[in-house]
């Protein structure tokens, strides 16, 4: 599956399958510890952000924050 | 399929041969919240079948329309509720959907969905005919959405089988178990 920015989407896959094995394999089993995948996440993130930009695609009301828990902020 | 087999397929859901105008899909945001449910903020992007003379006018950049969807997935409770809705043509016309997956109250190895969807047409005269047509789109969309997550679970079971026969890995035996349970 691509992303919508055709330069994320080698960057897409590698969190995707970070993402895809911890959410079977421990958020559903109910095991602590929050999502590894973060800095993959991260990196990711910035490049859809700025696809998102370039294409003009009308986002609304939402903070592209990272995938802690509320504390991290992207500045941009 | 049990709850955690759907839901897994759900959060992989594309691509699919059912849905095949989805040509794009990203996480814009995905956090736990403080009870432990998992949010995720998703953008879509679909490409309908636009004729190419249409998109030689428009240019090819804006036949792409986009879907924003955000998801609540509670491994607690055994909840996934996806909520989506259109951000192209919102003067136009707005779909909203709200799918909830939870595992069967009688059969712990189903997996039950609801799914709604509230179309509405604005400010164009042939709004019911549209609302009709798109309506009964919906609707059998629902059963492609059922067909769509088969093929992903029986695609991720025969990835499952791959890696065991090659591996000798640990396996995700609930998984495995659940393609051969009678629906």
């Amino acid at each position: 599956m691509n992303s919508v920015g055709e330069a994320c989407t080698e960057l897409k896959r590698e969190y995707d399958q970070c993402f895809n094995r911890w959410f079977a394999e421990k958020f559903l089993k109910g095991e602590g510890g929050g999502d590894p995948c973060g800095q993959l996440f991260k990196r990711y993130q910035l490049c859809v952000q700025k696809a998102i930009k370039e294409k003009d695609i009308p986002i609304e009301g939402l903070e592209f924050m990272g995938p802690s828990k509320g504390k991290t902020e992207n500045s941009s | 399929h049990p709850w955690e087999t759907v839901t897994t397929a759900a959060m992989q859901k594309y691509p699919n041969p059912m849905n095949p105008s989805v040509v794009g899909v990203d996480v814009l945001d995905r956090h736990i919240d403080s009870s432990g449910k998992l949010h995720s903020h998703r953008l879509l992007s679909t490409e309908w079948g636009i004729p190419s003379i249409v998109k030689s006018l428009i240019g090819t950049c804006r036949t792409k329309t986009y879907v924003q969807e955000h998801s609540v997935v509670d491994p607690v409770e055994k909840t996934m509720e996806l909520k989506s809705s259109n951000i192209s043509f919102t003067n136009l016309v707005s779909v909203d959907e709200r799918l909830v997956y939870k595992p069967h109250p009688h059969e712990p190895d189903k997996t039950i969905l609801t799914q709604e969807a509230i179309i509405s047409v604005k400010g164009v005269s042939l709004s019911s005919y549209l609302e009709g047509l798109m309506a009964n789109t919906i609707s059998s969309n629902a059963n492609k959405g059922r067909e769509a997550l088969e093929w992903v679970i029986n695609r991720l079971n025969a990835e499952i089988e791959e890696f065991t026969a090659s591996a000798r890995g640990t396996m995700r035996n609930s998984m495995a178990a659940a393609a051969f349970v009678e629906k």
